[in-house]
Formats: structure tokens, sequence, C-alpha cells
């Protein structure tokens, strides 16, 4: 089963760092527009959101793209762009829901994820595991595990134990 | 362009009077003798600042520089300087934060930003990428920090903008005003607030998409799992992840160093009320990290309830012992709510919290009656005075009007012997770091270039009994046992040097001392390596350091030129003549002539006079620099 890329919200520090690596490793330059990731801070929540494909089952970006220049890559199953046959007309860009495909000024090509051919270096580097990359039912069911870490803390409340 | 990378290669120079702007391009031969930064701050400034100007008349010129690191991978890449003739001490004046608008300023295509001459009217400065604009802030004076902020946002349209900004304080020219930089991050010290205000000048607004080319990509991603692995990997990262700096109050009351009562002791019976716990458990929300913070000792922190209700950014341990011990105040709740008052005003805490610390004193003494504050009584600890003086000072009512001037001035206008209470040197207040416990700190304290200070030489290895490794590694074993104990003055003033020397190359490279100074996880060889991959650069260990040794050394003239002589790196009589009553270091004074005279030795500096030597200068590329004499 293919990994997926797997976004922990609540633990995003919004240091950017996973946006950086994005662009050095595939444009060898520090650049937001070239990442397939960035990080969106909601300070009247403080909270920060890292906003990447989702690798969608049903890509908006792959059905409206009309030189049929994104295909899905066999073994991780990301959505990838073949450059030799995009024409640049953004269609993507405008499709996503989640606006995770850029459109560079300089390269002028859509830039989206690309899952670094199944090692991201986006999740290497998240210093607080905001990023995870796994198999979709161990990513959930650790999910499921975490959101429950405080339930014993919780029962003992709600029985009156105490220790 | 012939730099490689990590510099984007070009100056903006404002001229505010004529509203002139000029963009020129960073000369490489003057990046290679001072980085940037800090650096290139000492020298671009110690060419323009005429020799006896008044700090807030337009002769006074005012700098932002980011490093070659700030704004790539680099662990905490985030961090500008900003600097001035210093409106505190009357001599050289500098202070940085992080955040994100250093790294902007520098993707947007800027290695710095000189202003010169002040504003007919309020303007703030706005810039996207190429496009460079003078704009009236005639809608913006008046304004708290984050509101300028946020309306900076609505006008221009961009939620991705970056701000720096004075608040009220700095536009009624206080004299501890700050600048205040979006993401909760403060360049406090050395009145650059007030500087700014001088000018009329409000904001900084930047938006920045350009790129940023290092010299070697993929040996560079290499090197960061390096560096990466050695900052993270640090016993001591843990605590600083969990905590930030608030965990200090604990160390420090431990060892008797958390000033209070106006540095009458170092040690506070309440300061279980502002311990790290008590702050995590009550009002800690998630970390915040600034620009490529690995580190991530920012804070969002709320009171949920009360009178003191608010949330934002957490106070550092700074903040949290100058309004909290230095008061005698443990109401944590208002404290959070002072420093977000600071922040709003765009005060620096340490200023404040000295100023009313000291009036205290002098209440308790008698020496400030009800007469002059307008009938508030000067209680230790009122919580609800101090809240209130923050709102008086920031816009100079009654009272907040004396306040405003800082503790130096304040003291000489009052008069009546309340001179000996202002904890200071050369006029700017000292932070937390009680010297009588950590003689270290004394020394660095008096003769940090800007005024009282401990991050100029941010002597911190000595503190615990922790670093033991990394002492070793960064004085060799010549000097121990004394130059790893804390309340022997032994060997610091080749300490307070060698330290002096590399704080100033981190500032100058633009990333931050936490990683590289406290946890000591990288040192020398990993900026050597930086250098290399970002800069294509070959250096030693030894030419870095003298490119240290040189910025200090003309940070040093810029104070020689003002008058500053040995007499000025002085610490107050408190420090030096009255033992400390309690905890740990009870009886100890500081001994800072003996210090003094040590670190003198090491720097090559005339050991009456605190000058430079002709010998050293020369050495150091500095000969023409040395001629105004």
């Amino acid at each position: 089963m293919p990994k997926i890329l797997i976004v922990d919200a609540s633990k995003c520090v919004g240091c950017r760092d996973c946006e950086l690596v994005c662009s050095a490793k595939h444009y060898q330059t520090f650049k937001s527009s070239l990442s397939g990731i960035a990080t969106i801070k909601f300070d009247e929540i403080s909270r920060d959101v890292p906003m990447v494909c989702q690798q969608c089952e049903k890509p908006a970006c792959q059905a409206v793209c009309p030189v049929n220049a994104i295909s899905r890559d066999e073994e991780t199953a990301a959505l990838v762009i073949n450059y030799d046959l995009c024409i640049g007309c953004k269609a993507c860009v405008s499709a996503c829901p989640f606006g995770a495909i850029h459109f560079d000024d300089e390269e002028k090509r859509p830039i989206k994820c690309d899952l670094c051919d199944g090692d991201p270096e986006c999740v290497k580097i998240c210093p607080s595991e905001a990023l995870k990359y796994e198999e979709a039912d161990k990513a959930t069911m650790a999910k499921r595990r975490e959101s429950i870490e405080h339930l014993p803390e919780l029962l003992k409340l709600i029985t009156g134990e105490k220790g | 362009m012939a730099f490689k990378g990590g510099y984007a290669g070009q100056l903006l120079y404002i001229d505010l009077t004529k509203e002139k702007i000029k963009k020129a391009p960073l000369d490489e031969e003057l990046s290679k003798k001072y980085i940037g930064g800090a650096g290139l701050a000492a020298k671009l400034l110690y060419d323009m600042i005429p020799k006896g100007i008044d700090p807030l008349s337009p002769r006074n010129v005012l700098g932002f520089f980011v490093g070659p690191l700030t704004g790539t991978l680099f662990p905490q890449a985030s961090r500008y300087t900003v600097a001035a003739k210093n409106p505190l001490t009357n001599a050289w004046g500098e202070a940085h934060a992080g955040g994100f608008w250093g790294p902007e300023l520098k993707l947007a295509g800027y290695d710095g930003i000189i202003f010169t001459g002040k504003a007919k009217k309020p303007v703030y400065l706005f810039i996207d990428n190429d496009e460079v604009e003078i704009r009236s802030a005639k809608n913006l004076w008046g304004m708290k920090t984050s509101e300028a902020m946020d309306r900076m946002i609505e006008i221009h349209k961009d939620p991705q903008i970056e701000s720096v900004a004075i608040g009220p304080a700095g536009e009624n020219l206080v004299r501890f005003a700050c600048i205040f930089t979006r993401n909760g991050r403060v360049a406090a010290r050395s009145g650059m607030g007030l500087v700014m205000g001088s000018k009329n000048l409000k904001l900084i607004a930047v938006r920045g998409t350009k790129g940023l080319d290092v010299a070697q990509p993929d040996e560079y991603l290499d090197a960061v799992k390096v560096w990466y692995d050695k900052v993270l990997n640090h016993p001591y990262t843990e605590g600083r992840v969990k905590y930030g700096t608030t965990e200090l109050i604990d160390l420090m009351q431990s060892i008797g160093r958390l000033p209070t009562y106006n540095m009458q002791q170092g040690v506070f019976d309440e300061w279980e009320n502002i311990s790290c716990d008590t702050y995590r458990d009550k009002y800690f929300l998630r970390p915040r990290a600034d620009y490529a913070c690995i580190q991530r000792c920012g804070r969002f922190v709320s009171v949920a309830t009360g009178p003191y209700k608010c949330m934002g950014k957490g106070p550092e341990y700074e903040c949290i012992s100058a309004l909290g011990s230095k008061c005698g105040n443990s109401n944590l709740a208002a404290i959070i709510y002072t420093h977000h008052l600071c922040d709003e005003y765009g005060m620096d805490s340490i200023g404040t919290g000295s100023v009313i610390a000291w009036a205290m004193e002098c209440y308790e003494k008698g020496i400030l009656t009800e007469k002059d504050t307008g009938g508030l009584a000067f209680n230790w600890g009122d919580h609800e005075l101090i809240v209130k003086l923050v709102e008086m000072i920031a816009k100079r009512k009654e009272i907040g009007n004396l306040l405003a001037e800082g503790s130096y001035r304040a003291a000489k206008k009052l008069g009546r012997g309340s001179e000996k209470y202002v904890m200071h040197v050369k006029g700017q207040d000292m932070a937390s770091q009680e010297p009588r416990a950590q003689k270290s700190m004394g020394l660095a304290a008096a003769t940090a270039a800007r005024g009282a200070d401990h991050l100029y030489a941010f002597p911190v290895l000595d503190e615990g009994q922790i670093f033991t490794k990394e002492i070793k590694q960064w004085y060799g074993t010549k000097y121990l046992p004394e130059i790893g104990e804390r309340l022997s003055p032994k060997n610091k003033g080749f300490m307070i040097s060698h330290n002096e020397n590399y704080s100033v190359l981190i500032e100058s490279l633009g990333v931050c001392k936490y990683g590289t100074m406290v946890p000591p996880a990288l040192y020398y060889e990993d900026i050597i390596r930086a250098i290399e991959v970002t800069m294509g650069w070959k250096v030693t260990e030894k030419e870095l350091k003298k490119i240290g040794e040189r910025i200090v050394n003309l940070n040093r003239l810029f104070n020689v030129r003002e008058g500053i002589t040995r007499k000025d790196d002085s610490l107050p009589d408190r420090l030096t003549k009255e033992p400390a009553p309690l905890g740990v270091p009870k009886g100890q004074v500081v001994e800072l002539d003996q210090m003094l005279d040590e670190y003198y030795k090491y720097r090559g500096w005339d050991k009456k006079t605190g000058k430079p030597t002709k010998k050293k200068l020369k050495e150091l590329g500095l000969s023409e620099e040395a001629k105004f004499e």
C-alpha cells in the first residue's frame, strides 16, 4: 500500500522549514513559490497549517489538464506533472480546491508536491513531527491513538479516582 | 553579480528629508571584512554618523541589516540587526530580533536599509520586491503596533506582508521605545524605537518573493542535516522546546541570580508563582517558531479570564523578571498582560520594568513621594500600579512623563540621591542577570558596546554545571577550573573577549544565539562550513575570530569617538560594593576592576583609558577608522 503524507496541524510551529527544503531540493534555491508545501499562519487562533497536495483520488487538476500532463506515479501514487507536456495554462492552479498548486512566475510552470519519489524531504526536516509519511491505515490509527491519549485522565476526572 | 550565494547583493538608502530612494550594490570586499548584519552596521554607520550628534537629530542614521545566512535553512536563520547612535547612552546602539521580517527583506532583494534625515510628516516604507515607496503614515500614527501591522495587510491586500513598527511610545519619544516585529519579536534595546520615532518613521512593510541562492545547494542540504542533528539532539534543547526562556526563572532562582526588588537581591520568595511550570500549566497554548527555527522557543499564551485577559505571544525570561521579580511582582497573569501592553505600545520591557523597579525603591526609601507621583503609592508588587504605569509612560502622562525618560535620566532629573539606585551601565538599564551571582555577567554588562547588556558577550557556559564539555571546546584546558566557576572573577577577561568576538560574528551572519551559544550546539567549525556552502568562501577559524574582533573594536572606536573611556565600563555600586544578601552568592560582590584589567589585556586596549592601542587597530585593518583623534 502506498504511503500518504499526513499533516497534523496541531503540531506545526510555523517555522517554514518544509517550504525551504522543498524548493532547495527541487530547484536548488530557497523560494516559497517553488515549494509544493506552504504553512499558513492563523495568529488569532494561534495555529499554523501546512497546506500541501492531498494527491486526491478524483483529482480536479488532472481532470482539467487539457494536455494530460498530470499522471499518477505507479509506486508512490503521487500526482506528478510532466513538464515536457505542460503548456502552462494554469487550469490546474484554478481547479485545485486546496490551492495546493502554485504557478511560479520565473520558472513559468505550476509547482506541486511530488512526494519526492517516496521519500519526502519536508517530513524528514520537520522539527515538530507535524508531517508524517505512512501507510494510510497506520497513520490514521496512530492519530486515533493520539487523540485519546488524554482519555485515562478524563476517566479519572469522571470517576473521581485519585492518583 | 560577484556573490555566489547568501547575499541579495543590494542595499537600500532612504533619505527621509528629501524623500529620495537609492539602491546601491553591496560591496563584496566589505562583506568579506564585516560579513553582514551587526558587522555591516558597525562599519557603515561608523562612517556615516558624525561625532557628537544628538541621537534624536535628523543627522542620526538608522540602519536595518540582515546577514548572509538570514533566509536560508540554517537553524534559526531569522535575525536582523537595527543600529543607530543610542539615545540611552549617547554612544553605539544596536538591537536584534527574529520573526519573519528579516528573511522577507532578504527575499525582497536587500541586505539592508539605511535611513537618513527626518520625514516632515509621519511616513512608512513599503517594499514589494523591486518596488519601494515612502508613503504617508497619517492614518497609522497613534496606532498600537499590532493594529498598524494589520492595517498594512488590509491596505496592501496581502496577508504575507511582514512589518516592523513603532507604537505610541516611539512616537511620544519614550527613551526606551523598541521596534516591534510581527510574530512577537522585538528589537528591544538601545532605544531604537525612539530613533525611528524621531525620524517620523512609523513602520516598514516588506513583501519579498524572490529566491535566495546558496553557493553549493547540494552540499548545503547535507550540511543542514549535520546542523539540525547537533541542535535537536543537544540535551539542553528539550527544555528549550518545552519552556523556552521561561525555564531560566527556575535556574536563576536556584543560583541566586534572579534580580529582585531592583536588584537588591538575587532570590525572590514568591518565585514559584512565576516559575516555568506555573507558566506552562496555566497560560501556555502552543509553541510558535520564527523563520527556520528548530528551537521553537516562542510561545502563544493566553490569560483566559479576569482583568488581565489577553492572548498573544508570551513573555520571555527577561520580561517576566523585569516586570515581575525586579518589581517584587509575582502575579503572572499581570506580567503576561503588561508584556502584551509593552509590545502594543512599543516599549522595551526591560527598560519599563527597570524604571518602575527604580521608582519603587525610591518610594520605599522616601526619595520619591506621593507628591511626585500624583498620589500613587509605589509599593513593591503592586501589579495594578504596574499595568497603569505602562500606559502612563507610553503616553507620557503625569509621573509617566518622568519615567518615560528611563531610570538613568529620570534619576538625574529627580536627584535627591536617587541616582545610586539606577541599575545601569552607560545609561542603559541592566538586564535580569544579577552579576554578583555570576561574575562573567558583570564584566559582560560593563564592557558591552551598547551599554548594559548580557547578549554582546552572552557568557552562559559558566551559568550551570551542564556545559563542561563545551567549556573545554571553547576555551581549552588552560583556564580551568576558574573559567567554569560562576563566582570566580579569574580568567573572565579572556572569556568575555572570546565570547564577544564569536557573538558579534553570529549577529553578523543573521542567525540566533540560541543553538550557536546556548545551547552551544554549533560552533566555529559549523560556521566555517555554513560560510563555505552558503557564500562559497573558504575561511579559517582564525580569520573568523579576527572578523569578530574587528567588529568589536570598531564598536569600541565608535564609543571612544563619543568620549567613552574605562570609567564608563562600570557597574552600579550596589553590585561592586554591597555584598549579595541572600542565597548562593551571599557575601559576594563583583570584582570588576580585576576583571577589567584582564579584559583589556586580552583585548589589546590601553589599561588606563580603555582605548584600543594603535598596534591592535593596525593589526585589524582599522588604522583609517582611528584617524578621528
